[in-house]
């Protein structure tokens, strides 16, 4: 960010690492890292395959948590209240339940959040913000991938989330069709008000969002503006 | 690599692996343990049907043959315990005179026996008044002649003139068929009835008195040996023991041809058994079968639970360049690991459940094919779960089909072709057929080696357990893809506003929910089946006992000595909730003497089970009233009224002893109808009528024996009760347990309790494992689906939402069809079965309390089930997505 910021942060990360052990050998994902993400802000996260994007993703979606340092949502109140209304976030892999058709994945983060009022008519909504209204009653099997990914995103919408995060969420998609995927998706964040965070090594992709931080190897480079204090 | 494949299968699906393993065990241990109970309850019906023989063998001896070579004879066809000589004398009759009157007997018998035959074979003559030693009256004689110790009777000799023996004691003779049978009588002739009236006299004495007769009239007297054989090496199987007997008479019948002929007692005897065994195998066969059934489905589906990884698995190694071959070959290997592990883990299990249940092991020699063959099957079932499914996959499906696994799928060819009805149908007209024989399956032909058995009714119990089964199926599929609406209403209460969702969820698993539910109906019906065929066995055991003994304790005493006489201080007993006289007396109907049993049709069921099975019309209600009704009614055998021409409403005149001057005279009865069975009577002919009609009758009020409904242990108010008849002489005290002890049938005689509580734990295993394990594979199967939900924010109540549904559709469904197949599975049973039941029951009798215990298991299930998914979702959602992706 390149202002100052006169409310609380969404999301405030100080010296936060992520280790793992796989195959036996420790992986450090996540570098000690500090960042702030703040309302209505617009990231993109770029890096090469396993440079920790989806690593530090997690970690702001309170869906996994750091091996040191400290996460907070300022904004959002506590750690328990996040999910699936404040914080969402879509996948890499869109993790749609295979059992359920596209309207009924997409409702469920309201049903969740036990916010019944006009379920239908919200994900009717989020899908046609993608131009997936028609697919309501199809199973996920009968998608194609990108058809998926985009219902993955309609269903981290669905509930007005003041932080999306969104995993290489063109990944599966041509340059115009992830063009006009994002299109929308930053209409729908303007619209709302709502804070945008994308994972992507897709330069074109970055490029329409407000700030770039790159990472390498689990290291984060912020842009000047936007260190963590 | 077959090494390092098998060691990357126990890493990568540990819990499936387990599963199968487990599975395959418990099949094993269950097929393995019920052998040995077969050959246990084989070898218990062989001692029972041996223990209760009075006499094993009677050889009479034809006129004039040498009784030492005979005895000679003997020892070499048999290995003998014991053996005595025992001579009968027919007599014209016997006198008494006392108080001043004189009483005559009709017709009797005279025997002779050594002081020591008493003990050596103790059950002919049970011991009454006084000793052993001496000159011995038979009860009844003793009643019609009026005598007492010390008493004279004069014997009216056929030859020689009368003479008079003093009496020293009173004794009951309780197998009379058996000592006064008609040793030799030619093929089809009819039974001999006992004589009705008898003395014993020592051997020495007997010949005093007889040996004149034996000379002149030959044919009135009559010698036997009787003997015991040496039990030790008879086999244990009773089928073997008929035989072994059957030829060990058939080579003395050889020896002493022309001297002597042979009454095989112990062969009868265990002809009896053998078919009693072959029922029992039957039994066990029924009722442990349709468990192994349930162990091996489930087991296919445990297996089934990895078949998604399994694809994968294929797929990856296709992409390496796997052949279909030696895709089939490791899923060979890995079903051949795992049906040798569960079968040898499963012979460990047998033998422990067999040795604590059973007290015996699985390694007998005769056993040994048994074990053989279990584990054969346990490895068939292993060949049949894993590699029949990984063969067909490694065949048809192409690596993009193994990745995309999920999707609705056709309905199969049985649901297509209605097997499910045809099978009911089958299952409707074999029962019918059997119905129509009589329910005769096992047929045993008197004195023939060969048994014979109606397979073909074994069929109508299995069509129907597997037509109920595919139409659980049917109809849980047909529920879930009509009724998702109604299946979200059912499931509100446990999942709130997920319930729909949920609802349209487990609807388009709809199959898998299905086979959840018919699993756990057939294990559900598994359970029920058994135990309420169990507790009706039980019951119509206890009824057995009770039929034998009359009511929980009996005090049994003579007309001298009635045990009327201290009714009200039986009443006072503590533990007594009721007490009630009934008259034994004897009446002749026409020549023959028959037990007449005077009752107060009001009050008899206060103390015993009127069954309406004892009675010709099947209604004890409705000829309880009639007799009632009919003061001077009486009830007859179906023998009596074949005998006799009887129409109902017909008068007979019986023949009473009147108390007045000790005489028989004439009384008449109105026939009302036909008794079969009655507390306390013989299996043979007897008559029932109304107490105060029979008193009015004879003049004698008193009744000889009472009957004591009570609470508690029997026993303990049998012990109070022979203190206060103690002073009576010949007074009998009895309670169920010890008649249940000596009820005649080899088969009641078997301890079930072992098979019981092995088939009822094994059921709460079952019920358990098809509930809760086919959940939690379910869960492990879906891992990606709860770590999805995890990652969107569900909450741990929220996941367990989705497992309390799945659990109450599963657990709750399951159970109804269950409960329905197993009341219907147990009523086709106890008709099949009748044959092990006497009487048998009018109804089936439900253990709610063990019906409940399963539920509960059930219910224990699915609770651990979901807490293991609590655990599961604390689990960090994209370590999970992480290893899935």
């Amino acid at each position: 960010m390149g202002s100052v910021a006169l409310t609380a942060p969404l999301v405030e990360i100080r010296d936060a690492a992520r280790r793992y052990i796989q195959g036996g050998a420790l992986l450090d994902a996540l570098q000690p890292t500090s960042c702030r993400v703040d309302a209505k802000a617009r990231i993109a996260i770029m890096g090469p395959s396993g440079s920790g994007k989806s690593t530090l993703l997690h970690l702001m979606a309170g869906l996994d948590h750091p091996t040191s340092g400290t996460i907070e949502w300022p904004a959002l109140g506590s750690f328990d209240d996040l999910r699936p209304t404040k914080v969402t976030m879509a996948f890499q892999s869109p993790a749609l339940m295979e059992p359920l058709s596209v309207l009924e994945n997409v409702e469920l983060p309201l049903l969740l959040a036990n916010d019944t009022a006009a379920t239908h008519e919200r994900a009717i909504a989020a899908l046609a913000v993608f131009g997936l209204a028609e697919l309501a009653a199809k199973l996920p099997e009968e998608l194609s991938g990108g058809q998926a990914q985009r219902v993955g995103l309609a269903r981290a919408i669905v509930s007005a989330p003041s932080l999306l995060l969104a995993d290489e969420p063109t990944g599966q998609l041509d340059s115009a069709t992830a063009e006009a995927l994002l299109a929308a998706l930053l209409d729908w964040a303007y619209a709302g008000g709502s804070a945008v965070v994308v994972a992507t090594h897709d330069p074109e992709i970055a490029r329409a969002l407000n700030h770039i931080w790159r990472m390498d190897h689990g290291r984060l480079t912020l842009p000047v503006e936007a260190a963590a204090p | 690599m077959i090494a390092l494949w098998l060691i990357g299968l126990a890493k990568a699906r540990t819990l499936s692996l387990l599963g199968t393993i487990i599975g395959i065990a418990v099949t094993v241990a269950l097929m393995a343990a019920l052998g040995a109970f077969m050959q246990s309850s084989g070898a218990a019906m062989t001692a029972h049907a041996v223990a209760g023989l009075p006499i094993d063998w009677q050889i009479e001896l034809v006129s004039g043959a040498d009784p030492q070579a005979i005895r000679q004879a003997i020892g070499i066809a048999a290995a003998l315990s014991r053996t005595a000589q025992v001579t009968y004398a027919n007599v014209d009759g016997f006198e008494a005179a006392n108080n001043g009157s004189v009483q005559v007997t009709g017709p009797g018998r005279v025997v002779g026996v050594d002081p020591t035959y008493f003990a050596d074979f103790p059950g002919n003559f049970r011991q009454l008044v006084g000793g052993f030693g001496g000159v011995l009256i038979e009860q009844q004689t003793a009643a019609n002649l009026h005598v007492v110790i010390g008493d004279a009777v004069t014997i009216h000799r056929m030859t020689g003139g009368d003479t008079q023996v003093k009496v020293d004691g009173v004794v009951d003779i309780p197998n009379a068929d058996s000592l006064f049978q008609a040793v030799g009588a030619a093929a089809g002739a009819g039974p001999q009835a006992p004589p009705d009236n008898v003395l014993a006299l020592p051997t020495a004495l007997w010949h005093d008195l007889f040996d004149a007769q034996a000379k002149e009239l030959p044919e009135t007297v009559r010698q036997q040996v009787h003997a015991r054989l040496d039990h030790s090496s008879l086999p244990t199987d009773p089928q073997a023991a008929f035989i072994n007997v059957g030829d060990k008479g058939r080579n003395l019948e050889l020896r002493v041809a022309g001297s002597a002929l042979l009454a095989n007692n112990l062969a009868t005897a265990l002809d009896t058994a053998r078919e009693d065994a072959l029922y029992a195998r039957i039994l066990f066969f029924f009722l442990g079968t349709p468990g192994a059934i349930v162990a091996i489905l489930l087991t296919i589906a445990v297996a089934h639970s990895a078949s998604v990884r399994r694809r994968r698995e294929q797929a990856l190694v296709r992409l390496r360049g796997g052949s279909t071959a030696q895709l089939v070959q490791l899923a060979g290997v890995e079903a051949l690991a795992l049906g040798l592990v569960g079968s040898l883990l499963g012979v460990a299990l047998g033998e422990a459940v067999s040795r604590l249940l059973f007290g015996t092991g699985l390694f007998a020699i005769s056993q040994l094919l048994w074990l053989g063959s279990v584990m054969a099957g346990g490895v068939l079932v292993s060949l049949l779960a894993v590699l029949v499914p990984a063969w067909r996959d490694a065949r048809h499906l192409s690596i993009a089909s193994a990745r995309t696994p999920i999707g609705e799928e056709r309905p199969h060819l049985w649901e297509r072709t209605g097997v499910d009805f045809v099978l009911l149908v089958l299952a409707g007209i074999v029962y019918w057929r059997t119905a129509a024989s009589g329910y005769q399956i096992v047929l045993a032909p008197e004195g023939v080696a060969a048994v014979s058995v109606d397979y073909w009714a074994f069929l109508a119990p299995v069509l129907l357990w597997l037509g109920a089964g595919l139409l659980t199926l049917r109809i849980a599929l047909l529920t879930l893809e009509r009724a998702q609406h109604s299946v979200g209403l059912v499931l509100r209460p446990v999942a709130g506003n997920l319930a729909f969702t949920i609802a349209a969820f487990l609807v388009r698993q709809r199959r898998r929910i299905a086979l959840g539910v018919a699993l756990t109906a057939l294990a559900f019906a598994f359970g029920a089946s058994t135990a309420i065929f169990n507790s009706t066995y039980d019951s119509q055991a206890r009824v057995d006992a009770e039929l034998t003994n009359g009511s929980d304790v009996t005090v049994t005493g003579t007309t001298a000595a009635p045990a009327g006489q201290v009714l009200d201080a039986l009443r006072e007993l503590p533990g007594v909730v009721a007490a009630v006289p009934l008259q034994h007396r004897f009446a002749y109907v026409g020549t023959d003497l028959q037990d007449l049993y005077g009752i107060d049709p009001a009050t008899i069921e206060r103390v015993a089970t009127m069954s309406d099975a004892y009675f010709g019309n099947g209604d004890a209600a409705a000829t309880l009233a009639t007799l009632k009704g009919t003061p001077d009614g009486v009830l007859v055998s179906d023998e009596t009224v074949s005998d006799f021409q009887l129409t109902l409403g017909d008068t007979i005149n019986l023949r009473l002893q009147s108390a007045a001057d000790h005489q028989y005279h004439p009384v008449p009865f109105r026939f009302i109808g036909v008794a079969r069975e009655f507390p306390t009577a013989p299996h043979d002919s007897f008559l029932v009528a109304n107490a105060s009609y029979v008193a009015k009758a004879t003049g004698n009020t008193m009744s000889e024996v009472v009957l004591m409904r009570v609470t508690g242990k029997p026993a303990i108010v049998r012990g109070a009760a022979i203190k206060i008849v103690a002073a009576l002489p010949g007074m009998q005290v009895q309670d169920i347990g010890t008649a249940q002890q000596l009820v005649s049938s080899s088969l009641t005689a078997v301890d079930l309790g072992g098979l019981t509580r092995l088939e009822l734990g094994y059921t709460l295993a079952l019920i358990a494992c098809g509930a809760g394990l086919v959940l939690a594979l379910g869960v492990l199967d879906r891992r990606r689906t709860f770590a999805v939900l995890t990652a969107l924010g569900a909450k741990p109540s929220q996941l367990r939402a989705f497992l309390w549904s799945e659990g109450v559709l599963i657990v709750g469904a399951g159970v109804l069809a269950g409960l329905v197949t197993g009341v219907l599975f147990a009523a086709v049973l106890v008709k099949l079965l009748a044959g092990v039941f006497d009487p048998p029951p009018d109804t089936l009798v439900v253990p709610w309390l063990y019906l409940s215990l399963l539920v509960g298991a059930a219910c224990a299930s699915v609770v651990v089930a979901v807490i293991a998914a609590a655990w599961y979702a604390a689990v960090s959602p994209i370590e999970r997505l992480r290893t899935m992706n």
